[in-house]
């Protein structure tokens, strides 16, 4: 007689209403995608270009990505409001529930949607399953670039290879950084003590990080604000990312 | 040269600071080069696991954005702001954080190299032999003995080379260095200098308080893409956004650029009316505010404005009131508003309008750019008249020797002004550059400097900042390759009384440590030298701004006359704007050509933005290749379908288009600029925004990488076509 495995019971790692530990607001008012976050971004976490071919593929890789959408016919067109869209930290996150080996779970530490490089196989089911399509796939050893590119490569995040599924960490190796270096001089990180590439390079200040757990800080306040929306907040997911929307000047026209 | 300068002539010439250059011989106060180590021989600040900072400035554009440099062993990895810097306060843009591509880019310059076919082939392939830094050094100093025939070319950012070359040749009797960028054509700043000197009496790129702005009404003026000091502007626009009664944005001009996608109102007006409508705007100000209109306005048709413009009387009328509703209106003139034949005159309506609406000298308004701590006056940038004027004095034979740094003019300048055919009647050309761009294959000696971050440096900031300051650069890792710095080889060369660059630059600096008001302030030149290092440079604490005088501009006539119309129907009016992410010199960076461009999500090519009514009438679609002809040439690109572009007008971005520059870069686009002929405007300035062009249809498709409606893991989209 076969023994079968033992199957963990699921269990969900979220609460109702929980507001999560860390979170950042995008006023889309304030954005004026210039892509300094997106280069930002791939810069400090060691995303790989894949020429023009795949691009146009849509295997681009960027782990943020400034939409743009067009409303109206011409003369009254206008676009709508920029919004950088990066993985939304669901508290609630649909990719998890479907990964079969854990490579993306929830860190209990600091509530955001984990990637184990070295567990994923490569199934996609992921990123079939985010609503937000932050998820971006290797579909090649980008990373293979002519010497001496590669020298840019930051040594705190891992250069991934083929077949393995990336997205947005919130720039996790700064948020470790900030919170040893806290831990170590005995306090709580101060708000605005870690800030993620794209809110560190965004020219308009339209990117705000910081703890959601703590009522005062900026990203709290933020969250909370009259403009704020959360992308397909209907689905349950509890992202993490609020936007706040543009406040167009409706009298004018 | 034959004779050695001596140290007091030269000094004589370099001026203040010259006195206490004996005091510094032997007083560095830290290593002057960073070297790279193996990691068992470290220095003692470098400890493994963790990042060394260095401050210095960024040389993508010439804004002048200050840097901090994260690296660890040796290594640059990631370019961050310097929140000390007055101008970007910690913030950067795509091209700032894609500076390391060009510093590990895999196609740089490794060594000096020499053209073996000689003179004897001058336009033919070149055939590159290295050669050593001393032999380079020697055919310098063999240039510098004919000073008559040499003539320097340099980029636009004002920094301590163009210093050290303007007192070098007034030194020696060669002409003034010229300086000029891609960027200074597309904003025409000689153009809006000139018209400062006709309204407000002094010649200057001005400095518009964006931030505290409560309404700005914008003529093309892409600030927050290219625009004179774009990480600035962007900061004030969202200062502006931020006050307690939000700003207004209105934005004027033929297509939605990314600029106007963030404004409340956008009108697409004609090209070439952009003077006639300020003028109309301040004709129907004053008379509602003071009853009549000054003689500048009141010889402007307001009906027969709107026409030129392409817009209703009404809608002028309602930014009218918009404007007297406001505190402190702003107007700005952008870049392809002054790039017409009457750009002069379109410059001084706006800047008088800006006079009418009381804002010079006032927050939010309009001032002077704070005078740099070198204590200098205006030094602008060659107008495209200068520039053809060079190419004049090439063909006739009058340039022994000229020498290229910071600047591709082959890629940079119109093919219509012939500069490329024009190098072939140089003896000599001597080109700097860092990497293997069109100029430089074009040369026959190849001198290559070290990447911005491996070098030396100060650079004037002119904008984006109402401080006076001085960006301070230095070198964040040890020369990759055989380069050496272009103001070492000057100095060997021409036999100047300096040791090395950085004996230069301290004696440059000098004269800043008995000023007064600074961010910080030291006791002695090495310590200040220091502190300049560690801060990336030097400002002083208050705004430094000027206030324009005013008095009797409104009461001069405007001699305003709208663009002429279309020939025939096929004609389409040609706007040529600077890519907002490659700007002139981005593309030889993979990152950059991925970025996504903001408004058409285009990756890695070039593409003409055509309205979709005139698309279907012309029977094009997404993806086909197209002929774009002017009377000056031709170029088949991609077309784009951009639901927000006047109908009767076409756009193609500049930035793609390089027959070098390396592998990221090179066959990739088209270069619009070759579309443009030799029309200026009165200021000197290029017409470019004058070019009318024909489509022609090829039957060829080719198809664009675009991000828009191909996200995803699997491509979905990509049967769209």
């Amino acid at each position: 007689m076969a023994i079968l495995p033992k199957i963990p019971e699921y269990k969900a790692e979220w609460a109702e209403g929980e507001e999560g530990r860390w979170g950042i607001a995008i006023d889309m008012d304030l954005c004026t995608g210039c892509q300094a976050c997106v280069a930002a971004c791939s810069m400090e976490n060691n995303v790989p270009f894949v020429g023009e071919h795949d691009a146009g593929y849509g295997r681009q890789m960027a782990w943020i990505r400034v939409e743009r959408l067009w409303e109206g016919e011409y003369p009254e067109v206008r676009a709508t409001p920029f919004q950088p869209v990066m993985c939304q930290q669901c508290g609630a996150a649909p990719c998890e529930a479907v990964c079969p080996v854990f490579a993306t779970v929830h860190s209990q530490a600091e509530q955001i949607n984990l990637q184990v490089y070295n567990r994923c196989v490569g199934t996609r089911y992921c990123a079939n399953n985010c609503p937000y399509v932050a998820r971006v796939f290797n579909w090649a050893d980008y990373s293979n670039y002519p010497e001496p590119l590669a020298n840019q490569f930051n040594p705190d995040v891992t250069v991934r290879r083929r077949g393995v599924m990336e997205k947005c960490t919130f720039c996790i190796q700064r948020i470790h950084k900030a919170t040893d270096q806290a831990k170590a001089e005995g306090r709580e990180v101060r708000d605005g003590e870690v800030q993620p590439a794209c809110a560190q390079a965004c020219p308009a200040e339209a990117i705000v990080f910081g703890r959601l757990d703590d009522p005062e800080s900026r990203v709290s306040k933020l969250s909370k604000d009259k403009r704020s929306v959360k992308l397909l907040e209907d689905l349950g997911t509890q992202p993490r990312v609020t936007y706040l929307k543009g406040g167009y000047h409706g009298n004018l026209g | 040269m034959t004779e050695k300068l001596s140290r007091r002539d030269f000094l004589k010439v370099v001026g203040a600071g010259a006195a206490t250059a004996a005091v510094l011989t032997g007083c560095g106060p830290a290593s002057r080069y960073v070297t790279r180590e193996p990691y068992t021989k470290m220095p003692e600040y470098n400890y493994n696991g963790q990042s060394t900072y260095f401050a210095t400035t960024c040389r993508e554009c010439a804004a002048g954005c200050g840097l901090v440099v994260r690296t660890m062993q040796g290594r640059a990895i990631k370019t961050e702001g310097n929140p000390y810097n007055p101008v970007n306060l910690g913030k950067t843009c795509a091209r700032g954080q894609a500076t390391l591509q060009g510093l590990y880019n895999p196609d740089r310059v490794k060594n000096p190299l020499r053209n073996s076919r000689g003179e004897s082939n001058p336009a033919g392939e070149r055939d590159w032999t290295e050669m050593s830094w001393d032999a380079a050094i020697g055919v310098v100093a063999e240039a510098l003995k004919a000073p008559a025939g040499v003539q320097f070319l340099l980029g636009l950012a004002p920094d301590h080379l163009f210093d050290l070359v303007s007192d070098l040749c007034k030194s020696l009797g060669a002409p003034a260095p010229i300086r000029y960028g891609a960027l200074s054509m597309f904003e025409a700043r000689v153009t809006l200098g000139e018209a400062a000197r006709a309204v407000f009496g002094r010649p200057d790129t001005l400095f518009f308080d964006l931030a505290n702005a409560d309404l700005v009404i914008s003529f093309g003026a892409n600030f927050l893409e290219t625009w004179i000091s774009p990480v600035a502007f962007t900061r004030g626009y969202a200062r502006m956004r931020k006050q307690r009664a939000r700003g207004i944005l209105i934005q004027l001009e033929p297509r939605l650029s990314q600029t106007a996608a963030k404004a409340d109102l956008w009108y697409p007006i004609k090209p070439g009316s952009e003077g006639l409508v300020a003028a109309a705007l301040g004709k129907l100000y004053a008379e509602e505010k003071l009853g009549v209109a000054p003689v500048a306005f009141e010889g402007v048709d307001v009906t027969a404005a709107a026409e030129a413009a392409g817009l209703e009387v009404e809608a002028l009328e309602k930014l009218t009131a918009l404007l007297l509703d406001a505190d402190r209106p702003l107007v700005l003139p952008g870049g392809a508003a002054l790039a017409h034949e009457n750009g002069l005159e379109t410059a001084k309506a706006i800047l008088a309008l800006n006079v009418l609406l009381g804002n010079p000298g006032k927050p939010g308004g309009v001032y002077h750019t704070p005078v740099s701590p070198l204590g200098e006056e205006y030094r602008r940038p060659a107008s495209l008249k200068e520039m053809a004027d060079l190419v004049e004095r090439m063909n006739a034979g009058q340039i022994k020797t000229l020498l290229v740094h910071g600047v591709n003019p082959v890629f940079e300048l119109p093919k219509a002004l012939g500069f490329e055919a024009a190098l072939a009647k140089v003896p000599t050309v001597i080109s700097f550059a860092t990497f293997p761009d069109e100029t430089a294959m074009a040369a026959h000696y190849i001198f290559p400097d070290h990447h911005g971050l491996e070098s030396w440096g100060y650079q004037r900031v002119t904008d984006g900042t109402g401080q006076s300051m001085l960006s301070g650069a230095q070198p964040v890792v040890a020369p990759f390759y055989n380069t050496k710095s272009t103001v070492d080889v000057l100095l060997a060369a021409a036999n100047l009384p300096f040791k090395d660059e950085v004996e230069y630059l301290q004696n440059q600096v000098a004269a800043l440590v008995e000023q007064s008001g600074g961010f910080y302030s030291a006791p002695d030149l090495p310590s200040f030298w220091a502190l300049f290092q560690q801060f990336g440079g030097w400002w002083k604490n208050d705004p430094g701004l000027g206030v324009p005088g005013v008095a009797g501009v409104l009461e001069k006539k405007l001699n305003l006359k709208t663009g002429e119309k279309s020939a025939s129907y096929d004609e389409f009016d040609l706007l040529v704007y600077p890519s907002p992410i490659l700007a002139e010199a981005g593309a030889n960076k993979p990152w950059l050509q991925e970025t996504p461009d903001p408004m058409t999500t285009v990756m890695w090519n070039s593409w003409i933005e055509i309205n979709p009514k005139t698309a279907k009438k012309l029977g094009l679609h997404n993806d086909d290749v197209v002929r774009v002809v002017s009377p000056y040439g031709a170029v088949e690109v991609s077309v784009y379908e951009y639901p927000a572009i006047r109908p009767d007008a076409v756009a193609i971005p500049f930035g793609q288009g390089h027959t070098a520059y390396g592998r990221y870069a090179q066959q990739r686009g088209v270069n619009p600029a070759d579309l443009f002929g030799p029309r200026f405007n009165a200021a000197g300035d290029l017409a470019f925004a004058d070019v009318k062009v024909r489509i022609e249809k090829t039957g060829k498709k080719r198809e664009l990488s675009r991000l828009e409606s191909k996200l995803g893991v699997y491509g979905e989209g990509m049967e769209e076509h």
